[in-house]
């Protein structure tokens, strides 16, 4: 495995002028993607007269002032703070349930032989590409009938049930990369397909599972169209949903909007540079196949 | 403690046609040192599966002890884990998230043995295989040659009633190799395991094997201990296959003059056209002209060995021979060729028989 790692690398090091193509594309790219998250960042910390009056990329005058994040916390009205915490409520358990759920499915899709496994497989990946906006009146219905309508149990199943097919279809190609002779060791050693998965596969999986849960937390976490249609229950809402609220009803409060921006965004942020190293190597491992 | 394995009218087909092994009958004794030799495509690894329960067999079964773990036509089939078999893969399999230690404790954790005993057992067998001080590293930071005991260990430590050996000595240099065949060899007489191995290089089948089965497209060739197949091979493949350097084979017509200077003609009794005739390097000798021999030649290279030379000799006719060479001579000398041992093949490939010329 390292070894590949390494070629690879050598490979892109080979020209200077290559490296310097390189070296531009991913930094056009890099401030590009960055550049609105500044802009929302220097709003954030000015006070509300010197952003309706210079405009938001004004660097002179500049008040550095926290006045803006305190009000977005604790606002009276939508409270932000109550909004992250209804965001991990539902966050955490649709990141695991569905983790745990597809590793097992896809464990039997990369190593298991079944009649129809091909076509199954094949639908499962047709169907993802059916949009959320397609689904979500039977969705509704669905849960009006369960009775579980405005309430968190229901749009975690929900966020359940989309995502584990395509953390199904990312594990599965990582599980088939894993060595079948380790596997096969661990049966000869006389162990029982659960406990071959349990402990040789998930172990040696690690990268790539925490590489799914992270996707699939920030997905969740910034998910608006799900919890717009499933909660409304002002205490319930989550960060996403709290966020164009905080917009004010006859003016824009665009310090409030983006200092409520920049925390909402904290938490996947948080995630990523956590597991920073991880997701790499699930990545990488991944990208290894082909 | 040893059992013997029985493999009975073994097919195995991987569809839609490749027939990997056709018709296998062994019986391996218990406490033999079994080594399995072919050329890679051969099916040997395929059946080295099958005795572990890694692949079904299209057709036939196979016997652990009194114990048929395999019945195709039967649908009898006990899963690898209950077969009580170690395995060492070709590239040892060894689990990379955990150490030395964990390794070899693993299929004793599997069966829950109480943790006094796995720990008794697991310093016994480092300690035998002379990897005690490897035991709390991770395979990524062991040698070869270490990771390859370690594999060995985890395959003992539950003590098989069989060890399945899979190219063991592929991976390892040259010289750690001979080592580690010793090893292995001197392991498996002390603990009298019954050991199957399965190899493409004839090297390490000579030096551990008690008794060895050739095969190639997964038919069976020849089976025997080392000397046999080296001495009376069953066919031309193999005497084509084993020996290095490898015999030098003719396809002559009867009545060709080497086949009469030869005395082949009386040793046949069907009536051929052709023949195979085949002559081991070392079993002829490039003499010195006015020596006695039964051919002659002109000496086109001499290869150095170390231990001996060899002469590459052209015989006329577009025959050219490779022999020992025992005289002085050198390129474009002629030379008497003394054959010892001569080896007849019938047109399709059976041997006739092995002429002894000179004692």
């Amino acid at each position: 495995m390292k070894k590949l790692f390494k070629y690879r690398r050598t490979g892109l090091i080979g020209s200077p002028y290559k490296i310097l193509v390189l070296n531009i594309v991913a930094w056009v790219i890099g401030v590009l993607w960055i550049t609105p998250f500044i802009g929302i960042f220097m709003t954030s910390i000015k006070p509300f007269r010197e952003v309706v009056l210079h405009g938001w990329w004004t660097i002179s005058p500049f008040t550095f002032t926290l006045k803006n994040y305190v009000d977005a916390l604790f606002n009276p009205m939508f409270s932000l703070s109550r909004g992250i915490l209804n965001s991990f409520i539902i966050a955490i358990p649709s990141t695991v349930i569905p983790v745990t759920v597809a590793a097992l499915t896809a464990y039997g899709f990369a190593r298991f032989s079944l009649p129809i496994k091909k076509y199954l497989f094949a639908t499962i990946l047709f169907l993802m590409a059916v949009p959320q906006q397609m689904t979500i009146i039977p969705i509704f219905f669905l849960l009006k009938n369960l009775s579980l309508l405005n309430t968190y149990l229901g749009l975690i199943l929900v966020h359940s049930s989309w995502g584990i097919p395509w953390i199904t279809f990312f594990l599965r190609n990582y599980f088939s990369l894993l060595p079948v002779e380790l596997e096969e060791a661990a049966r000869v050693d006389g162990a029982t397909d659960f406990q071959v998965f349990r402990k040789v596969v998930l172990p040696l999986a690690i990268p790539g599972i925490i590489s799914a849960s992270v996707l699939q937390f920030a997905w969740v976490w910034n998910d608006f169209f799900f919890a717009l249609m499933l909660i409304f229950d002002p205490d319930k809402m989550v960060v996403t949903q709290m966020l164009p609220r905080l917009k004010g009803q006859y003016q824009v409060d665009w310090g409030l909007l983006s200092s409520g921006s920049v925390i909402a965004m904290l938490a996947p942020l948080l995630v990523y540079a956590f597991f920073n190293k991880y997701y790499m190597s699930g990545f990488r491992g991944w990208a290894m196949k082909r | 403690m040893a059992k013997g394995v029985r493999m009975e009218n073994i097919w195995k087909i991987f569809m839609p046609k490749v027939i990997a092994l056709k018709n296998i009958n062994v019986d391996i004794r218990p406490g033999e040192f079994f080594v399995i030799l072919g050329p890679s495509g051969s099916g040997k690894t395929t059946l080295l599966r099958i005795i572990a329960g890694l692949e079904i067999p299209t057709r036939g079964r196979v016997v652990i002890g009194d114990q048929v773990v395999v019945d195709a036509d039967k649908g009898v089939f006990v899963e690898p884990r209950d077969r009580n078999i170690g395995m060492v893969f070709q590239n040892w399999a060894l689990y990379p998230h955990m150490t030395a230690y964990d390794n070899i404790a693993f299929p004793l954790r599997i069966k829950k043995l109480p943790r006094e005993e796995i720990d008794k057992r697991v310093r016994e067998v480092a300690e035998a295989l002379g990897i005690a001080e490897l035991l709390d590293r991770k395979p990524a930071h062991m040698s070869g040659g270490q990771q390859q005991r370690v594999a060995v260990a985890r395959a003992l430590v539950k003590q098989p009633d069989v060890l399945l050996l899979d190219e063991p000595f592929s991976n390892l240099d040259a010289r750690i190799r001979v080592t580690a065949r010793e090893f292995v060899k001197e392991i498996q007489k002390k603990l009298g395991i019954t050991t199957i191995l399965v190899t493409h290089d004839q090297a390490d089948a000579f030096a551990v094997g008690d008794r060895v089965m050739v095969l190639r497209n997964g038919e069976m060739q020849q089976l025997g201990v080392p000397e046999e197949l080296y001495g009376e091979p069953a066919n031309v493949f193999i005497a084509n296959f084993i020996g290095d350097p490898p015999m030098n084979i003719y396809k002559l017509s009867i009545d060709h003059p080497m086949v009469k200077q030869l005395g082949v003609l009386e040793e046949i009794n069907e009536d051929y056209k052709e023949v195979y005739i085949g002559i081991r390097p070392d079993e002829a000798v490039a003499l010195p002209l006015n020596e006695e021999g039964h051919l002659t030649g002109t000496v086109t290279i001499v290869e150095y060995v170390g231990s001996r030379r060899y002469a590459k000799l052209d015989l006329g006719n577009g025959i050219s021979m490779r022999t020992l060479l025992e005289c002085r001579a050198d390129h474009g000398d002629r030379v008497r060729i003394r054959v010892y041992k001569l080896h007849i093949f019938a047109p399709d490939g059976k041997r006739i028989r092995t002429l002894t010329l000179v004692h």
